[in-house]
């Protein structure tokens, strides 16, 4: 019989054993293995029947009837005895000088295994525990490019969310709504190619252009030209970069609905949910994506949004999700979702149209494989005075 | 620590006299788009052109936008003809999206794209 054993405060485990069946842990009773740790060379019992230190021992007084026991430390770099390599008869013998020796190379041969898999235990820890940080780090920069609340816009009820579909890739998704010195209102969403660290860059440097070019420019077709152009001076050469994007302005009207003048650069159609209920798709189809094409064409288009109606804009993560029956979502299948559950007049606020597209994500699950970002723009019903000084 | 799982295979093809074919099979993703820019970097983009067959393209992302798009302006430097070929539905799709159907050339079928080449 023999076993390789690892000792420690209480129980005696034996790790991998030879002819020792149905034995896997004993208690430490001295005489064998929790005697043989103590020992920084091979101990041996040549006949545990006549050898006062073995005699009480369960192994030897039990079924198996132990008689003979050799042991051999597992000892670490630094001195530390683990356990021991053993082996055991139920006849006495007597091991020559050479058997021992090779019961020490044995334990050695152990010893040598564990540091083997401890230290390739640690390198996979420690990669994973670098990954796991720069997933972080990303992932926090992604979030620091958000605003971190939607600024309140009298007469307008605005929401927005970020759906992450992976912890381990971050993607460059983006939205912002601030106000222009003129009463109107500007607000963006898009979506930068790649993943990790250099999108949340390119993320960065598109967001800070929007906001920039929304102050000199205010039609928004010149805005987006404006950030493809100097997305073409940075991302220049071997690594060029595009992002897609809306870019909108609100105009405020007397009655208290909203002009809205929307420019798209590649991107899918905003969706306006109607009074009554009716959706209907704000397209700017034929406007090109942002800072790789020699000569993009943006498209603009303008809508109204009077009190009851909304105005939803998403990224791509949410239409090229898959459905469980293995088919793109599409414009097609977003629609049918907010005329199915847009069924009461209250849930068309920005918070509500935002909960269903939520709950529409939720309930496709791993079949979203691409962050994506919402905004939802509503005009209340009975729209609040403008300013209130309530004293 | 193992190199995640490509599942995408380019295949170039070389026909003599005639247009480079890159075959593009699987999920061009930001994983696995680096491939697809090396087999791009490599082909000739000479006066036969160039193929994109996406005819075996499963999932395409924005970082295998990219790639498709270095490989336009590649072409456009050359002035070598560029066009793709089986683009399915659901790409031709995303292709719409971001006004890229008015700019890159299709064709259904590689062959189809190779016979528009000679012509």
């Amino acid at each position: 019989m023999a076993t390789v054993a690892i000792v420690d405060t209480d129980r005696v485990w034996f790790k991998a054993a030879h002819g020792l069946t149905d034995v896997t842990q004993i208690r430490r009773d001295p005489g064998l293995c929790s005697s043989a740790i103590l020992h920084g060379e091979p101990y041996v019992v040549a006949d545990a029947a006549t050898d006062a230190r073995a005699l009480a021992n369960p192994l030897v007084q039990g079924d198996i009837g132990v008689r003979f026991y050799a042991a051999a430390p597992i000892t670490t770099a630094d001195g530390q005895r683990l356990g021991t390599v053993d082996v055991l008869d139920t006849r006495p013998r007597k091991p020559t000088d050479v058997q021992l020796d090779t019961l020490q190379d044995l334990a050695a041969l152990v010893m040598d295994e564990l540091e083997l898999r401890l230290s390739a235990i640690r390198t996979v820890a420690a990669e994973r525990d670098r990954r796991t940080e720069a997933e972080r780090l990303a992932r926090t920069l992604q979030r620091t490019l958000l605003p971190p609340a939607l600024p309140t816009v009298p007469g307008l009820q605005a929401a927005a969310a970020y759906h992450t579909a992976s912890p381990h890739e971050v993607g460059g998704d983006f939205y912002d709504l601030f106000p222009l010195d003129d009463g109107r209102w500007a607000f963006f969403l898009g979506d930068v190619c790649g993943k990790g660290a250099e999108a949340a860059a390119l993320t960065s440097l598109t967001r800070y252009t929007l906001r920039a070019a929304a102050i000199y420019h205010p039609d928004p077709c010149a805005a987006l030209s404006h950030l493809d152009s100097v997305l073409k001076g940075e991302y220049q050469g071997s690594d060029p970069r595009y992002c897609t994007a809306v870019f909108g302005v609100l105009q405020p009207l007397a009655d208290g609905s909203f002009t809205v003048t929307l420019a798209g650069g590649g991107h899918p159609s905003a969706l306006a949910v109607r009074v009554g209920g009716r959706v209907e798709p704000i397209s700017t189809a034929g406007g090109q994506l942002v800072g790789m094409l020699p000569n993009p064409q943006f498209v603009q288009t303008t809508t109204r949004l009077s009190p009851g109606e909304s105005l939803l804009l998403y990224t791509d993560g949410l239409t090229e999700a898959r459905t469980p029956d293995g088919t793109m979502l599409d414009e097609d299948g977003l629609t049918q979702h907010l005329l199915s559950t847009y069924v009461h007049a209250e849930d068309r606020s920005a918070d509500g149209l935002l909960g269903s597209v939520e709950a529409l994500l939720h309930r496709l699950g791993d079949g979203v494989s691409d962050d994506t970002a919402l905004l939802a723009l509503s005009v209340p019903i009975q729209p609040e005075p403008r300013t209130q000084e309530k004293r | 620590m193992t190199e995640p799982e490509h599942l995408l295979t380019v295949t170039p093809l070389h026909t003599p006299a005639g247009p480079f074919v890159l075959e593009v099979t699987g999920e061009l993703d930001h994983h696995s788009a680096p491939l697809l820019a090396q087999a791009v970097k490599e082909a000739p983009f000479d006066s036969h052109g160039v193929i994109i067959d996406l005819s075996g393209l499963a999932y395409c992302d924005s970082t295998g936008i990219t790639v498709l798009l270095t490989a336009y302006q590649r072409s456009q430097a050359a002035g070598s003809p560029l066009s793709f070929a089986g683009v399915n539905p659901d790409q031709m799709r995303v292709f719409q999206v971001v006004g890229l159907d008015q700019v890159f050339t299709f064709h259904a079928t590689a062959q189809e794209a190779v016979s528009a080449l000679q012509r």
